[in-house]
């Protein structure tokens, strides 16, 4: 009986271990012991916006004392996946990080909070307030702008033999015929230019045509239009101005500092334009940014702003006026701007950006200049694209590919592109 | 008679006593069991008939998901495709080249020991992050393959760039990790009698009869485990594909693998009960061939206690 009686002691013991254990496991919620107000404010990044984000959150506890703000961060590519859990667990942070694909995805399912008359908005551009707002409900508030443009080091194109062209009035043609030239002129050690897949290139192409990239629930972009557009493309590559098909893909497959561009071994490359800082510190050149190559005789160039990011809040939140207050701080306070500076897009309040102006980076300076420059030629931001759009880069992708590798018939390609991405972003 | 009925009744009621202690303490496993694995299993069969995007509740819409998949999906089909090229090819790859690897250990190498834990360092890495990231780099366009390559004046394209081949160096990867495998081969070997082979050797047996005569029958069981085990993991790869491929599957979708695809449709495309559908198909799969396997194995694998 003894040995009995040690077995169920033993047994309660291991059950009680466990318990408490588990009770460990569940954390605070909401309140932490001192009786401050937790938030949670998630984004994604890279180290240092990771450090410079905690900065601002130390100098917006310092002004509000009774709210304590905990970041949650995690790289770009895990981000969605770990938000999405979240908000299916009723979990959802309370300040929320988003970019303009995945907007329409969460707004309209109910998770965001709408923000009109808590955030102060009243120097934040109209026209770029307006691709926050979903069915006359601001449900988010844009961090910053930047611009899909072409990035160029002219050292790599002058050691080639080239000239830089006049990027006001050049066309694809001649773009074709500068990254074949930078290719057979530096025999071959550099490339002219990489393949660029972004939906937001063939968004600006088909705008060139008079074609809008969505028209409501569907694309606008004529299959005439795509194919057209790989014919670009594909005359890179044929020329030779750009990787063969096979390392293009697998270029295309990494992140910006191991671009061509990114390790000096391409004279161009297609990115948005607060990535110009981080090709240049991958780089260590100096590089400059140029507007797109048009058709000849295209009425518009096509580019267009648009917001680097949104913060929202979430509709759940126990904390929704600290929530609005956090967003507040970091859109229009000038301390917090002087902190993030251009991180995330060039500050959207034009107080903020008069204020911070001088403190910008010369990568950032150049972007100013630049987006001031063509800012009379650039079409409106486009709306939150519809929800599903956030499959659009990688089904691009897959078809340009097929397309390149000789796999798919470009006209074919493009009905097939078509046809599923308006099956994933009809409703 | 009743002595015997007696010291029965005591010794079941000893059981009894015990089995109730080994209940006890089994009980923790047991609630972890049902709630980490027996509820999400049950969980993931009701969502797999539901529309279910994560953000908003779940609605029924009955065998929707199945049908779908079987008749407009063509990435699934795709997605098949892939992981069973790869598993046809890959699996029968590994295990021949583990069983002729721990053939050659067994022949009494001196300092085996150090050779078989070189040979098992892949098996530890293969899975990993790291390896797949390697992996990349060395079948890059500017990768160690074509350096060596273009000694020899050839000139390789971007292996892991390029639709016909991405799919084969991931297959590479998957050879590559034969260690678990040939440790459990050299297991095998060792259990051989060597009586066997020296009444062959005085019959005047040659190396390849032996092998084909006393080996392989031997050894049958072994490999029987060993392909039932590798056949049920390489069905879920995904770690490779998805650090090779940047999390696409790409280029042009020929590294789709099963579980990817799986995961793509529930993470990127917020299709969480499509996604729990596929999953219940790959495990009915996984469990078809498994079960064949096992029917079949009557047929070739010789387990010398039973006949």
């Amino acid at each position: 009986m003894n040995s009995g009686k040690k077995k169920w002691s033993a047994a309660l013991l291991a059950t009680a271990v466990l318990a408490v254990t588990a009770a460990c496991g569940s954390g605070s919620d909401g309140g932490s012991a001192d009786g401050k107000v937790v938030l949670r404010f998630s984004y994604w990044g890279s180290d240092a916006r990771q450090k410079m984000t905690e900065e601002a959150i130390k100098k917006f506890e310092e002004k509000n004392p009774t709210i304590d703000v905990e970041g949650e961060f995690s790289d770009f590519a895990s981000y969605y996946e770990s938000l999405s859990t979240k908000v299916a667990a009723s979990d959802a942070p309370d300040v929320i990080t988003l970019e303009i694909r995945a907007l329409r995805e969460y707004a309209t399912r109910g998770t965001l909070a709408d923000l009109s008359s808590k955030v102060n908005t009243a120097d934040v551009d109209a026209k770029v307030l307006a691709t926050g707002a979903i069915d006359g409900k601001q449900y988010a508030i844009p961090t910053g702008v930047n611009a899909f443009s072409l990035i160029v080091n002219p050292a790599l194109v002058e050691s080639s033999g080239q000239k830089l062209p006049d990027d006001t009035s050049w066309t694809w043609d001649d773009y074709v015929k500068l990254a074949a030239g930078v290719t057979s002129g530096s025999g071959g050690k550099v490339t002219g230019t990489q393949l660029s897949w972004n939906p937001a290139y063939l968004e600006i192409f088909a705008a060139q045509k008079g074609e809008p990239f969505y028209q409501g629930n569907q694309l606008g972009v004529s299959p005439q239009t795509i194919t057209e557009w790989w014919g670009i493309m594909q005359n890179l590559i044929k020329d030779k101005g750009a990787p063969e098909a096979a390392k293009s893909s697998e270029i295309g497959a990494t992140s910006v500092d191991q671009s061509l561009l990114g390790t000096n071994s391409g004279a161009m490359g297609m990115w948005w334009s607060n990535q110009l800082g981080a090709v240049v510190k991958a780089s260590g050149q100096n590089l400059e940014l140029l507007r797109m190559p048009k058709l000849a005789g295209a009425a518009t160039g096509g580019m267009f702003m648009q917001p680097a990011m949104f913060y929202s809040a979430s509709s759940k939140t126990e904390h929704a006026a600290e929530a609005a207050k956090f967003i507040d701080f970091m859109i229009n306070d000038p301390e917090a701007g002087a902190i993030v500076l251009s991180d995330r897009g060039l500050p959207a309040s034009s107080k903020v950006l008069a204020a911070v102006r001088d403190k910008l980076p010369e990568a950032d300076q150049k972007t100013l200049a630049f987006l001031d420059e063509a800012k009379g030629e650039l079409k409106d931001p486009p709306a939150a694209p519809p929800k599903g759009a956030s499959a659009m880069e990688e089904m691009l992708t897959r078809y340009s590919e097929e397309v390149m590798f000789g796999r798919m018939e470009p006209a074919d390609a493009a009905q097939k592109f078509i046809a599923e991405a308006n099956a994933a972003i009809a409703g | 008679m009743t002595a015997l009925a007696r010291g029965g009744h005591r010794a079941t009621l000893r059981s009894r006593r015990e089995a109730r202690a080994a209940y006890l303490f089994l009980a923790p496993w047991f609630a972890g069991l049902l709630v980490i694995t027996v509820g999400p299993i049950l969980a993931s069969l009701y969502l797999s008939f539901t529309d279910y995007s994560l953000l908003e509740e779940a609605k029924w819409v009955g065998w929707d998901n199945y049908v779908r998949m079987f008749t407009q999906d063509t990435r699934f089909l795709q997605s098949l495709q892939v992981t069973t090229v790869y598993v046809v090819v890959s699996v029968p790859l590994q295990l021949a080249f583990a069983l002729l690897l721990a053939l050659v250990l067994d022949r009494g190498l001196r300092g085996l020991s150090f050779y078989r834990s070189i040979f098992y360092l892949p098996s530890l890495l293969g899975g990993s992050v790291a390896i797949a990231i390697l992996w990349r780099k060395v079948f890059g366009a500017d990768g160690l393959v074509n350096a060596v390559l273009a000694v020899f004046g050839i000139e390789g394209t971007g292996w892991v760039g390029h639709p016909d081949y991405a799919l084969g160096t991931l297959i590479l990867l998957h050879v590559w990790t034969f260690g678990a495998p040939m440790i459990i081969f050299l297991a095998g070997l060792r259990q051989i009698p060597s009586s066997y082979y020296e009444a062959a050797s005085v019959d005047g047996a040659g190396w390849l009869r032996q092998f084909r005569s006393i080996t392989l029958p031997l050894l049958t069981p072994i490999i029987f485990f060993n392909l039932v085990l590798e056949l049920i993991k390489s069905f879920q790869s995904f770690t490779q594909a998805f650090i090779v491929s940047n999390g696409q599957g790409g280029p042009a979708d020929s590294t789709l693998f099963y579980t990817l695809y799986l995961y793509l449709q529930g993470f990127k495309r917020f299709d969480m009960g499509y996604a729990a559908a596929m999953a219940w198909v790959l495990l009915l799969i996984i469990a078809g061939l498994t079960g064949v396997n096992f029917l079949a194995s009557k047929y070739w694998v010789f387990y010398g206690d039973t006949k």
